[in-house]
């Protein structure tokens, strides 16, 4: 690549860093990476750029063929959550995107946060493709290809460490900043500084901190933000107008950021208190062994028997070992073959799997009011 | 994100407000040019919530309509009330109409959703809608496109809030085709009108498959 192409490739990955929550579609179709051939293995993501650019670059030095997707624009969890990456977006893009015509085979590794929305077996049978769900992470990608579809417990895994921290921090911060910065600058030009700090600062303690608060959280933190916010301006000598704009900015972005806090991160069970009243459930008698939950599960809450396989069918049945971590994502009940789990409540309320494919994540209390949540 | 997911029951509110109200006369002249005689057998691929599917059989036509979202699907059925017997709905992507037979259909439709497809989506599905139609069957596609010359700059200026709406509302992003007609050509058909709305932004093109002239 020249340095002119690098520049460009490193402010887009800023740019669209900064501003992830917001789609940025890329053209949906066939690429080339590296000098693949008709037998190189065949990758398929969707059409969020960042994704896209990401994707390619955990493939340098690996031939393969990349389908894109179309995902509304979306990353890939997102998109499969919420309806805009699923069976027929794969389908599609498998059958127009020329991939065909390039490889012999019709084996395809889809990215296992797709899951949710994408049933591997449908896939299969409507155009002939058999799909595995790879790594959650692309830079996992060359080590599961090259071990021949191997998926460890790490790459199973979603992670938020430092790094996801961070990224989200600055995908809130961004926006936050250019819109707080700005009503400042129309009002008071002399409070944008100061305001766009507090824009900053305050992404960075929610997706740091957050997760680690007590009970009543919510409250607890956008009093805290106020209280710090108004502090430090009276210590910077600030007067009335400065101290009501830092903390009515530090209350409203508190309320902002804490607001989908579940939905921009993967440590919450759920978006709303209402969605954590369900749990998955296993109905043994049901399980046959297949283990597509454990494959897909991104907190890995599923456990296989240790037991050899082979033995009587009891012995082959999945166990639910971390129920606690359980995010509600629903891909178990989506791609369980058996029809062995589903989503069910403490006063006996289920949803049954057919309604979770069908509806994706439209909000567990929407989906089980029109999918006919059944009663037991 | 939370207003994309319950996108199928603000679609019909989003696309009124992109169109500023011009959808109904759009969804009338596919109707038109697609069921041109009573009984004729129509596809059309990506129905929506049914409101050109509702007027093919208010002419009379014989309709299969296909969609990929079965919350599509669900809302065109609850429109169309008792009619929605006499269609045969398929839920599926576009794509997949390969598997249909060849020359099964006297027209096909398609109304605002070649845009919502990738470029080699729309080459495959027009490809296969040519394959679909019996020789002179009709092709009524319409979409929004980008008109050229000045109109173009006006268009590009009015579509940022206009696209950002049907976003919020609809969850719809769509690519506004750039050469509608240019593409039904590349795919094998003969272009025999063409029809514009909203300072050209909504376009019709009706096209026809050539009759075989070695089958005569």
């Amino acid at each position: 690549m020249s340095l002119a192409a690098r520049l460009r490739e490193a402010a887009l990955e800023g740019l669209q860093t900064a501003f992830r929550l917001a789609p940025w579609p890329t053209e949906p179709g066939l690429r080339a990476v590296g000098r693949p051939d008709e037998l190189s293995p065949v990758v398929v993501t969707g059409n969020y750029a960042l994704t896209v650019r990401r994707v390619r670059r955990a493939l340098r030095g690996v031939d393969a063929w990349l389908v894109v997707a179309p995902s509304a624009g979306i990353n890939v969890w997102c998109a499969a959550a919420g309806g805009h990456l699923g069976t027929s977006q794969v389908v599609s893009a498998l059958k127009t995107s020329g991939v065909e015509q390039r490889v012999r085979h019709r084996r395809a590794v889809l990215p296992q946060l797709c899951a949710t929305g994408v049933q591997a077996r449908e896939v299969s049978r409507r155009c002939g493709w058999r799909t595995r769900f790879g790594p959650v992470y692309a830079d996992d990608l060359p080590a599961y290809l090259a071990s021949g579809g191997e998926k460890t417990e790490a790459m199973r895994r979603v992670r938020f460490g430092v790094r996801e921290r961070l990224e989200m921090a600055a995908s809130w911060g961004a926006p936050c900043s250019l819109v707080v910065g700005g009503l400042a600058w129309l009002v008071r030009p002399g409070f944008v500084a100061p305001l766009v700090g507090l824009s900053l600062a305050l992404p960075l303690l929610v997706f740091t901190l957050y997760d680690r608060l007590p009970a009543a959280r919510r409250t607890t933190f956008t009093a805290l933000a106020v209280l710090g916010a108004g502090a430090l301006t009276w210590a910077a000598g600030g007067g009335t107008a400065a101290l009501l704009s830092a903390a009515g900015a530090a209350g409203a972005l508190s309320w902002l950021l804490t607001f989908d806090y579940a939905g921009s991160t993967p440590v919450e069970g759920g978006s709303h208190f209402e969605e954590r009243a369900w749990h998955v459930a296993l109905d043994l008698e049901r399980c046959q062994g297949v283990y597509s939950c454990w494959e897909v599960c991104p907190e890995a809450c599923f456990e296989k028997p240790t037991a050899p396989a082979g033995g009587r069918p009891e012995d082959r049945r999945i166990r639910i070992a971390h129920a606690d971590r359980c995010v509600r994502c629903g891909a178990c009940i989506v791609q369980c073959p058996m029809d062995a789990l589903a989503f069910e409540r403490e006063d006996g309320r289920r949803i049954e799997p057919e309604a979770i494919r069908r509806y994706k994540l439209n909000l567990l209390g929407k989906r089980s009011v029109d999918a006919g949540a059944s009663s037991a | 994100m939370r207003w994309l997911e319950g996108a199928p029951d603000r679609y019909d509110a989003g696309l009124r407000a992109i169109t500023l109200g011009r959808v109904a006369a759009l969804h009338q002249a596919v109707a038109e040019a697609a069921a041109a005689q009573p009984g004729a057998r129509v596809l059309e691929i990506g129905c929506g919530t049914g409101a050109v599917t509702q007027r093919l059989l208010a002419r009379g036509a014989r309709v299969t309509a296909l969609d990929q979202s079965p919350e599509m699907l669900q809302r065109a059925r609850a429109r169309l009330g008792e009619a929605a017997q006499r269609v045969d709905w398929l839920e599926r992507t576009a794509a997949e109409i390969d598997a249909l037979p060849e020359q099964a259909f006297d027209a096909v439709a398609i109304s605002l959703a070649l845009s919502e497809m990738s470029s080699g989506e729309r080459r495959f599905v027009l490809r296969q809608a040519l394959r679909l139609l019996v020789p002179g069957g009709r092709l009524a596609v319409a979409d929004e496109v980008r008109p050229r010359g000045a109109r173009g700059v006006l268009f590009r200026l009015l579509r940022a809030p206009q696209a950002l709406l049907g976003w919020l509302l609809a969850g719809v992003i769509s690519h506004p085709v750039a050469d509608l007609a240019g593409e039904v050509r590349e795919a094998g058909f003969r272009v025999s009108a063409e029809r514009r709305w909203l300072a050209g932004s909504l376009q019709l093109v009706v096209a026809q498959r050539e009759e075989d002239r070695e089958a005569r």
